[in-house]
């Protein structure tokens, strides 16, 4: 693998990692299957590109972007909390939806953004930034939003909400209205999912209405590969393990790409590492938080 | 402190799975008072905590806690008045997170949570003294997960968050069934050292008749939804575990074949 092929992984890791840090917050600590992370991928990257093409301040439009995946996001919650449609069914429910409210902002399939301003050009005009920008923005990024996320999940609120994934009823009965967490969690994660759909879409320089097919199955993958590699002993160990996972993902995936496999065999690759991850016993206890906790030394039967 | 005014309760009303699970009940207790609850299989203990504690609503009658009728409230507003530990020691506590999280939680109990950090120093050396009177060692393992714990450890320590914050009401069901003999009793211990500690109201369940007449000031028995006995003070004293099951078979008019009541 060249130097340059390296950096560019390295950099589109960082920037995947930021949508890995959403479907952690959802699939481990919500204990919510959340589909509608393809949808709101996707629409973080039409928004941006949308305000980018018309001239706008790409800041202002990440910005949007994410607000416009927490919108997304609340949106699978309420469906989910309110009317009691399943988590798996909210989520892909909301991501059909999207599909066309995607086509819609874009007004197209895609939109080049070729020699346009954008975060990264901007950066990149800063002293020493003109070869490293790129990974130097999405490293602070995925940091800034890896502390970020790691001092939510201290406060009341976090504790409320991880407590929620890990035993509703006991949190119920501390008074705690667990449906509002559902909504909250599934809102940050799908903010942080269409940011990180910004980034890529103004580092790839177009946005695409098919971007986001395949993304939670690469998100889960790098959560998985993450856990097994640094292990969830504590919250801020698991999410700089999100982190690593998912730059170690996009490693592999380039790898493969070397090995002169396809770029449409991608998606098979991915979901062939989930399969083994999610059938192979060692790695199955090895991530997932409660397992082990029911039959170990624990509880004896008079 | 508690009083429960002729509360009906039918599951499944209206199918071939009908079940009237609590046919009447009306029961007072006193501000103080620890009762045991006792009766074979079936006969509505903990559907009359659960009615207590908000699980679903009742058919007919009325709850009150001092002189709050709480009898529409739902189950999370209760919260802030009741608090529950049930026999699996799972499902008091989240087993992922860790002792200090799972404590915090239970300090704040009935109060919103804000964006604000969960743990001040102040309140982890509170923490500390708390699960040292455990005596389980706990107090050195705030930062483990609680699924590092045993049965017993676990019990203990959802016993001391239902109490934590004081609560007008205890409500234990077969709190100690799932634990060995000793740490059954271990836990036991604690349960009447901080009742009596917090002078708490409480109503446990038990299924060790031993433990009916020896622990608390009242035993009260179930069958078929209804209470059959109900003893105080001096008659629970001059009572055996015989004499306790010859009364139940009198009372109920049928024997006792359930071998989950323990006799000794
Ligand atoms: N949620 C429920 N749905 C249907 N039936 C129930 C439910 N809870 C309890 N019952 C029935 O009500 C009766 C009393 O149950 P329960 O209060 O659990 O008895 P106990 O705790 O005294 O053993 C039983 O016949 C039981 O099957
Ligand atoms: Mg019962």
């Amino acid at each position: 693998m060249s130097w340059q092929v390296f950096s560019g992984t390295f950099e589109q890791g960082l920037m995947y990692a930021i949508m890995v840090l959403g479907v952690y917050l959802t699939f481990r600590v919500l204990d919510y299957a959340d589909l509608t992370v393809d949808g709101s991928f996707t629409l973080g990257a039409a928004i941006a590109a949308r305000l980018i093409f018309a001239g706008q301040n790409p800041w202002l439009a990440s910005g949007l972007a994410f607000v416009g995946g927490l919108v997304a996001g609340a949106f699978t919650g309420l469906l989910h909390t309110k009317f009691k449609i399943t988590p798996l069914l909210s989520g892909i429910l909301t991501m059909t939806a999207l599909y066309s409210v995607n086509l819609r902002i874009m007004g197209r399939p895609n939109i080049p953004l070729l020699r346009m301003r954008t975060i990264f050009t901007d950066f990149g005009k800063l002293p020493f930034m003109d070869q490293y920008g790129v990974l130097v923005l999405s490293l602070i990024s995925v940091l800034i939003l890896g502390h970020l996320l790691y001092l939510f999940m201290e406060t009341e609120i976090g504790v409320a909400l991880r407590a929620t994934g890990d035993n509703e009823m006991m949190i119920r009965s501390q008074g705690v209205n667990t449906d509002l967490m559902k909504i909250l969690g599934l809102s940050i994660s799908n903010g942080l999912v269409a940011f990180s759909g910004s980034y890529v879409a103004q580092n790839n320089q177009f946005a695409d209405a098919s971007m986001g097919i395949g993304m939670i199955i690469a998100g889960l993958a790098s959560v998985i590969i993450g856990e097994v590699l640094v292990g969830t002993s504590s919250v801020r160990r698991t999410i700089l393990a999100v982190i690593v996972g998912a730059i170690v993902y996009r490693v592999i995936i380039a790898l493969v790409l070397q090995l002169g496999l396809a770029a449409t065999d991608l998606k098979l690759v991915t979901a062939i590492i989930v399969i083994i991850a999610l059938t192979t016993p060692d790695i199955k206890k090895k991530i997932d938080p409660r397992s082990g906790t029911r039959d170990k030394k624990g509880v004896t039967h008079a | 402190m508690l009083r429960v005014q002729n509360i009906l309760k039918t599951f499944n009303k209206g199918t071939v799975n009908e079940k009237l699970a609590i046919k009447g009940i009306t029961l007072n207790l006193a501000a103080g008072d620890f009762v045991t609850v006792i009766g074979s299989n079936g006969a509505g203990k903990s559907t009359l905590l659960n009615s207590v504690a908000g699980d679903f609503p009742v058919d007919n009658g009325e709850i009150y806690i001092g002189d709050r009728k709480i009898t529409g409230w739902p189950q999370y507003r209760r919260a802030s008045l009741v608090s529950r530990v049930f026999q699996d020691p799972m499902r008091g506590t989240a087993s992922s997170m860790t002792i200090e999280e799972n404590m915090v939680m239970a300090l704040r109990r009935g109060q919103s949570c804000r964006l604000r950090r969960a743990i001040s120093a102040k309140e982890r050396v509170y923490f500390r003294e708390e699960l040292a009177k455990l005596s389980l060692g706990l107090e050195n393992r705030l930062t483990n997960k609680v699924s590092l714990l045993s049965g017993g450890q676990r019990q203990a320590l959802t016993l001391l968050m239902a109490t934590i914050q004081k609560p007008q009401l205890l409500l234990l069901d077969e709190h100690t069934a799932a634990l060995d003999p000793k740490t059954a009793e271990k836990v036991l211990d604690l349960t009447c050292r901080v009742a009596a500690e917090n002078n708490l109201t409480t109503l446990m369940i038990t299924h060790n008749l031993d433990h009916a007449l020896s622990v608390g000031n009242r035993t009260i028995m179930m069958h078929e939804g209804q209470i059959i006995l109900d003893l105080r003070e001096g008659e629970r004293e001059n009572m055996t575990i015989n004499h306790l099951l010859e009364m139940f078979e009198k009372a109920s008019g049928s024997h006792i074949h359930n071998d989950r009541m323990i006799l000794a």
